[in-house]
């Protein structure tokens, strides 16, 4: 009753005039950005910091969960009609999404995506709006020990379940945390890894971090690509309208797609991929006509574009009550609460109810504004994909320089990003996830600050992290994620050996 | 055989690079002065950690280079390094050049070298469009947001925002 009731008032600010246009621009935006291919919500939320410095808080998330919501929309397009994923939750729908398409039936392909999209994302709201509560009263059990083998449960979880090799995982995810370390040690005062240059004594700006590897490695990447790959852009075709059995092929899709995407976007297991992998698989294990699978299948778009809403939603329940990113785009939102001063937790719901209830209330209202964005205004996103990519590239460029430079106005900012970018580019062609070093990158003062917090109440002793039993099982199920997939690769391959040898 | 040896080497540079970043920060962190009561939780625990964690890792991706069976056969190493060249000068470009010649003059030169980059013949069309782009970005960012990008000497004194009221 008590989470009705914040609710209620959560709806009371996002209603206001002023909000719902912030709620709009959002969704628009968001919507935009996951169409285009080059741009995510991550990138586009760093680059949005230093314009909303001056903005009110609530203003700014309400607009930041509208980008994060409408991005995963708008990557379905692209999905489908191009076969390239806007967005790294996207990649799965353009199996059979792209087939659709090609088959004619594109149409249909984008409004099982959108009204798949809209059901999970209010069913996986409402959980947010239960859920995130829960957390919170979970949280307040969490002393600085727990707080510490939480993050490094988070850092691995986002390092061994993202790409297919823990080694460059845990490579990128080092990579962040070394990063992080530049600056002044904020208990000692002491300057770190500064090399002598006064403006690393802030640390390197995350804005900076996230651009240079998000829009200039990206760019980089794409222009030592471009000759080649081919892009075939299927035209908008089809009817709109889904026939009875097209909506009798979803809605259980949908469904087990929300039910994916909630919970393993919520337990710090990284960002969307996994919930559409996954949903994937159990669409194709449960289907009647499992050869239709990679031919254009109904249920293929349905379950995973179902799952990547809802897992938009449960990334943002422990950021919000624990201040745990669990993807590169939460990490950014991060960066944006620690930009206004305000610390994610249980404080946040108590000091800032406003803020918090009113973006969960406005995320409902984001959702069915973009329904209507994405269903009966499909056509004018595809035009989107018309930008002759030499522009839109050379647009990206400029606007990343652009959110870099004003940072600081200081060029400074601009070689660190170039120097990011070009290590962006580096790891992009050898395939190491950029995703890790993002969260780490943030994480990694936050957990140094909660390590050595724990220390100084245990005077010292580092067996701290190992009697408290709820930072015990955290540090345990961490430990496991990084030597289970190892050991079980070891055995897998002594089991081949044998096996080649009898 | 030549992709092959091609990932051996990317792995080799990227097992060599993080090694050599352990290392970096492992001196950097054994050269930090400390005072003496921090020297258990000090600032230097973390980074050791960290140093530690990197020299391990680029250990670990070195011996799959060159012992190992390489994990990532896909073969990406198809590259136009003509095009990357262009983005990065045109990046450089910019940055030595926005503080005198100014904001629009300068990120213009970046969009047509990307521009380039990505296969674009029509440079005055691309000249054209830059112009446009960063100039609105002026106008908007700096008359309408309170930002301030750097006027130069030339175009952006004509535009709002451009003018002595940025504080000039």
């Amino acid at each position: 009753m008590e989470t009705l009731a914040a609710l209620a008032h959560g709806f009371a600010v996002a209603l206001t005039p002023m909000n719902l246009l912030w709620s709009a621009l959002g969704v628009t935006v968001g919507t935009a950005i996951g169409v285009l291919p080059g741009i995510g919500p991550a990138l586009t939320v760093a680059l949005l910091l230093p314009i909303t410095y001056d903005l009110d808080p609530t203003a700014a998330f309400i607009m930041f969960g509208g980008i994060y919501y409408g991005a995963m929309y708008g990557g379905s397009t692209t999905a489908i009609l191009l076969n390239t994923p806007g967005e790294s939750g996207s990649i799965v729908t353009a199996i059979d999404g792209h087939e659709m398409a090609r088959q004619g039936r594109g149409a249909q392909a984008l409004a099982i995506a959108a009204i798949g999209s809209f059901v999970a994302g209010t069913i996986a709201t409402l959980a947010l709006t239960f859920v995130a509560p829960a957390l919170v009263k979970l949280a307040l059990l969490f002393g600085p020990a727990e707080y510490f083998a939480l993050m490094v449960l988070a850092l691995t979880t986002v390092t061994a379940v993202l790409g297919d090799s823990l080694v460059r995982g845990l490579a990128s995810l080092f990579f962040g945390l070394a990063l992080g370390l530049v600056g002044i040690d904020l208990q000692t005062g002491q300057a770190r890894f500064t090399l002598g240059i006064p403006e690393l004594l802030d640390g390197i700006d995350t804005v900076v971090v996230a651009v240079g590897l998000f829009a200039i490695g990206e760019t980089l990447y794409n222009a030592a690509r471009f000759r080649f790959e081919t892009e075939e852009i299927y035209a908008l075709e089809g009817s709109i309208w889904m026939s009875r059995e097209d909506w009798a092929r979803s809605w259980k899709p949908w469904l087990r797609g929300t039910l994916l995407g909630f919970p393993i976007g919520a337990l710090p297991a990284g960002g969307s991929e996994i919930p559409t992998f996954l949903s994937y698989l159990v669409e194709k294990r449960l289907a009647k006509k499992p050869e239709e699978f990679g031919k254009g299948a109904i249920e293929a778009v349905a379950g995973p574009e179902a799952a990547n809403n809802a897992s938009v939603a449960g990334t943002l329940a422990p950021l919000l009550s624990l201040g745990l990113p669990t993807s590169a785009t939460a990490a950014i939102m991060l960066a944006a609460f620690q930009q206004y001063g305000l610390q994610p937790g249980p404080l946040l719901f108590d000091s800032n109810p406003e803020l918090v209830w009113g973006m969960i209330a406005s995320l409902y209202i984001g959702n069915l504004l973009l329904l209507i964005l994405n269903l009966p205004m499909a056509g004018v996103w595809v035009k989107l994909l018309a930008i002759p990519r030499p522009w839109l590239y050379g647009g990206i460029l400029v606007f990343a320089t652009l959110g870099a430079y004003t940072l600081n106005n200081n060029v400074v900012d601009l070689v660190i990003l170039w120097l990011i970018g070009v290590l962006g580019f580096a790891m992009r062609v050898l395939d190491v996830p950029i995703a890790p070093c993002v969260v780490g990158l943030i994480l990694g003062p936050l957990a140094e600050q909660q390590f050595r917090r724990a220390l100084a109440i245990s005077q010292g002793d580092p067996s701290v992290f190992l009697t408290h039993p709820l930072s015990l099982t955290l540090l345990i199920v961490a430990a496991l994620l990084v030597a289970g997939p190892v050991i079980l690769r070891r055995r897998a391959r002594r089991a081949e050996r044998e096996a080649a040898a009898a | 055989m030549t992709t092959v040896r091609s990932l051996r080497l990317g792995e080799a540079v990227l097992g060599g690079g993080v090694l050599a970043l352990g290392v970096f920060i492992a001196v950097e962190t054994a050269r930090l002065e400390v005072a003496p009561s921090h020297t258990t939780i000090g600032p230097r625990l973390f980074p050791s950690l960290i140093a530690g964690g990197l020299i391990v890792i680029g250990l670990l991706v070195l011996r799959e280079a060159f012992f190992g069976h390489v994990a990532h056969e896909r073969g990406r190493f198809e590259l136009d390094w003509l095009a990357v060249g262009l983005v990065s000068a045109g990046l450089v470009a910019q940055m030595l050049l926005l503080e005198t010649l100014g904001w629009i003059p300068a990120s213009t030169l970046l969009f047509v070298a990307a521009a380039r980059a990505f296969g674009s013949r029509r440079l005055l069309l691309d000249m054209v469009i830059g112009l446009a782009l960063t100039g609105a970005a002026f106008v908007v960012f700096n008359a309408g947001l309170g930002l301030t990008l750097p006027t130069g000497t030339a175009i952006e004194r004509l535009l709002p925002g451009g003018g002595d009221d940025s504080g000039e």
